[in-house]
């Protein structure tokens, strides 16, 4: 820890991320960071800006949006780089919704574009190891994206990341269409792999199942970072029902 | 850039410049030939135009309608000695028809799909023009009479291109016009809606296809017209007038100087057939040129040469107003915060 | 008029059809993207093959990769212009400016190699096949073999292996394609060299069969248009039965009806499916090659 409090061999380094559709700035982040094997949970109400966030850390985003601001994966900046560089590099986005090539089978779907190098902080996971963490894939496999329910897209898209080696995990709202059970397992499953050094960023709305797993949680109002904080210490501050309710909530 | 006022106060100014520019370029045969010809294929760009600017489809077949027009021409006046009034009639309604068929056949279908038809129907002709004896076949129809347009006692005949350089230019103000009308006209207002967003057309209780029906025989007799004053200028008319070349040259015309700018087609026109006139390099090195130039204008000049005249107008006015800038309004401000 | 000896051409001109139009169904498929230019790459294709064979003594076997890498390069070269268009799949874009390629390579084809015709010989062409009553030349047997080695061989190249999985899954969703990791302009350019060398390959097999003129291919634009939309777009089997089968078409109809005409029957028939069946154009946006 440097004395300005930020930890040095953080995995993802963001500094002042601007992201401005036609002059309308979107989301204003000064400073994020997460470490190696955290989960760091983003919160906040519809419209917040967090899938915007996520979507320019990976290069991903909709609409040619201006994105000024450091990011930084294990040291390296990778805000020049195209999607598939970052995606190389090391970070994965698991978008909101689309998950699947929905023409291609499971398997077809469990498969990479290169071979990512493992290293320290880097576990490449083979299609065995995924059907292992998902038996529901295995089961599945021979069918077509397109025919897969909510739940077991979203196994897929995360083991197609998970293939692809990533230092850095993005998701986005995974728990959207899912039922609490599913949400639940999924989640502990996150946490598993946090504990083997994985780092995850997770954006959620489901409030409370994202406080199960994270360690660091961060709240996005309007883009701005209003307040941010171990897990532990936020799990019932009130200012977190406010930030989705309004301030006309008590 | 003038106010849009200020240039349409000035487009008339600009026709008689245009009326007296061949005289003022010389007055020679091939300077009327070329201004005759440069009138004739902006006309046959206008009609594109209207499709590719406004409803933003792309239309591989109008060089069709071209054809059209300068087949019925060509046939009804060596065949069954209609005059020139009568053929003009017949190209506008054969480009109607052919427009009808074409245009109800594609109602349904998508941008690139569209294309592709009108594309082959333009292929398709130019195979039946080449192959077909009531088209004359390869050798085409020969033989056309002068251009006649007397009425009522007056004598309105055309011998040469010099004296059928006043009857392009009415057709080409004409055509300019009529553009200019569609565009101001609801029918224009609903094909730009259905262009940039059909849904939100329907909405609106527009209906795209039959905009889209509509704009298009709004544009077919548009060229066709061009096709009957080209057939009488060559005095003859075969397969060759369905080739590329003519799209080619309707494609760079309609994009070279701008969307939508109303003398855009004129203006590009004109650059290219001088090219080709007076600057010629050799008829396949002229190909290379033309092909170029419309490839290179998309891909790296999407907005025409407009957009290079923009910035570098911006920059002008900037220049010219540090300038001029004057002293008191600074002090007024001061004076406010003060 | 002998039936079988029509039914014989026919599917000899059907597996040239489905040859020929194996490049589009692959960029319209994969990359959704079409090639106006199409007529004047095969023409160049069967114009390299022709200067390498006549006038500059390359046999006929080593032509043919020549013309192909020829082919490649004008494909690169045409994606690498127009790469924004692509990436803002910016089809009215693209359509124009493939138009104008086409263009260019016309009037320069025409300036190196002069604008009259020009006859293909190979050892093939000049020597015929008889099955009894019906003949056909070696050449013509090639185009079969090489027609049916080609399709197997893309089919399986996009079924079976890590490049193919990748192609599908730019054809399916290009977006989705970059958060996999994958390149996407690598594989339109590989897409648009793909297409380049095959037509090339394509014109060097057929193009034995007829006199070239450097003002040909619009006719050869027709028909794989016909080919491609009848088999369903993007679709690698689909391509190969409409081949065969506008081939057939084309032979009864020129035997039958007259031979002057066949590109315009072949579009009739297609407008009278498009007409009858507008949602016949299979997949709205391209169906991922299959």
């Amino acid at each position: 820890m440097t004395a300005d409090g930020l930890r040095t061999d953080a995995v993802l380094r963001v500094r002042d991320l601007r992201v401005a559709y036609a002059g309308n700035q979107a989301v204003a982040v000064d400073a994020l960071d997460v470490a190696p094997g955290e989960i760091v949970g983003v919160i906040g109400a519809n419209g917040a800006g967090k899938s915007t966030l996520v979507n320019a850390l990976a290069g991903w985003s909709r609409g040619a949006p201006r994105v000024a601001g450091d990011i930084a994966l294990d040291g390296r900046r990778i805000d020049d780089r195209p999607t598939h560089e970052r995606v190389r590099a090391g970070l994965l986005l698991v978008p909101e919704g689309r998950l699947v090539f929905s023409r291609m089978t499971v398997e077809d779907n469990l498969s990479t574009a290169f071979a990512p190098l493992a290293a320290p902080g880097r576990r490449v996971y083979a299609r065995e190891e995924i059907y292992q963490l998902f038996p529901r894939l295995r089961e599945r496999s021979g069918h077509l994206g397109a025919q897969l329910s909510g739940g077991e897209r979203q196994m897929l898209g995360i083991g197609r990341a998970l293939m692809l080696g990533p230092k850095l995990l993005l998701l986005d709202e995974p728990s959207i269409g899912l039922a609490p059970m599913l949400v639940s397992q999924v989640l502990q499953t996150m946490r598993a792999l946090a504990r083997s050094g994985l780092s995850i960023l997770l954006v959620e709305q489901n409030v409370r199942a994202a406080m199960e797993v994270v360690d660091r949680l961060l709240v996005l109002e309007r883009g701005r970072v209003t307040l941010e904080g171990p897990a532990g210490a936020l799990r019932d501050d009130p200012r977190i029902a406010r930030a989705y309710l309004g301030a006309h909530a008590a | 850039m003038a106010r849009p006022s200020v240039r349409r106060a000035a487009l008339p100014l600009v026709g008689v410049a245009v009326w007296f520019a061949p005289a003022l370029a010389g007055g020679g045969a091939s300077v009327y030939s070329a201004a005759v010809l440069i009138a004739i294929l902006a006309v046959m760009a206008y009609g594109l135009d209207v499709i590719v600017s406004d409803l933003g489809e792309v239309s591989l077949g109008h060089t069709v309608f071209f054809a059209a027009g300068a087949y019925a021409t060509a046939l009804l006046s060596t065949r069954a000695g209609w005059g020139s009034w009568a053929t003009l009639g017949a190209s506008i309604a054969v480009a109607l028809l052919f427009a009808l068929v074409i245009g109800l056949v594609t109602l349904r279908l998508r941008e690139f799909v569209f294309s592709l038809v009108t594309y082959a129907v333009a292929v398709v002709a130019m195979s039946l023009a080449a192959n077909w004896s009531f088209l004359g076949g390869s050798d085409g129809v020969r033989g056309l009479p002068m251009l006649d347009l007397s009425f009522a006692g007056l004598t309105l005949t055309a011998r040469s291109d010099r004296e059928l350089w006043p009857y392009a230019f009415v057709l080409l103000v004409v055509a300019i016009y009529l553009v200019d009308r569609f565009r101001n006209s609801r029918l224009g207002a609903a094909a730009i809606m259905t262009h940039l967003n059909p849904r939100l057309a329907t909405i609106g209780g527009i209906d795209p296809a039959r905009v889209r029906l509509e704009v298009f025989l709004f544009s077919a007799p548009i060229t066709a017209t061009a096709g009957w004053l080209y057939a009488y200028q060559r005095a003859y008319v075969s397969a060759d007038i369905l080739e590329n070349y003519f799209l080619i040259l309707m494609l760079t015309a309609v994009i070279l100087v701008g969307r939508r700018q109303l003398l855009g087609p004129l203006l590009a026109t004109a650059l290219v057939l001088v090219q080709e006139k007076f600057f010629s390099l050799g008829g396949y090195v002229d190909k290379i040129i033309l092909g170029s130039v419309l490839v290179l204008v998309l891909a790296f000049f999407p907005q025409g040469l407009m957009g290079l005249v923009r910035p570098l107008a911006r920059l002008a006015r900037g220049a010219a107003r540090r300038a001029g800038a004057a002293q008191p309004p600074a002090t007024t401000l001061m004076e406010k915060t003060k | 008029m002998n039936l079988a000896q029509q039914l014989v051409n026919g599917i000899v001109l059907g597996h040239a059809y489905a040859l020929v139009a194996i490049g589009w169904t692959v960029l319209l498929g994969v990359a959704r993207l079409v090639n106006f230019g199409h007529g004047q790459l095969y023409m160049l294709g069967a114009f390299v093959t022709w200067w390498a064979v006549t006038r500059a003594g390359v046999p006929y076997g080593l032509a043919l990769p020549l013309a192909m890498a020829v082919g490649a390069a004008f494909g690169l070269l045409m994606q690498r212009i127009m790469l924004r268009a692509t990436f803002e799949q910016n089809l009215v874009s693209i359509m124009i400016m493939t138009l104008g390629f086409g263009y260019v390579l016309h009037g320069a084809a025409a300036l190196v190699f002069g604008s009259t015709g020009q006859i293909l010989e190979t050892a093939l062409s000049t020597r015929d096949i008889d099955l009894g009553p019906l003949w056909l030349t070696w050449q013509d047997a090639a185009i079969v073999v090489a027609t049916v080695a080609v399709f197997l061989a893309l089919g399986w190249t996009l079924e079976r292996t890590r490049v193919g999985r990748l192609v599908r899954m730019v054809a399916e969703d290009p977006q989705l394609a970059q958060l996999a990791g994958i390149d996407v302009r690598r594989v339109y350019y590989g897409v648009f060299a793909f297409e380049g060398a095959a037509v090339a390959f394509a014109a060097g097999m057929v193009a034995p069969r007829t006199p070239i003129l450097t003002s040909m291919g619009f006719e050869e634009v027709i028909m794989t248009f016909v080919v491609v939309v009848v088999g369903g777009i993007g679709s690698v089997r689909g391509s190969y039965f409409a081949g065969v089968g506008l081939g057939i078409f084309t032979a009864l109809f020129g035997a039958l009806v007259s031979p002057a005409y066949t590109t315009a029957a072949a579009f009739l028939m297609l407008i009278a499916l498009l007409v009858l069946r507008p949602g016949g154009l299979s997949t709205g946006a391209a169906g991922g090659a299959h």
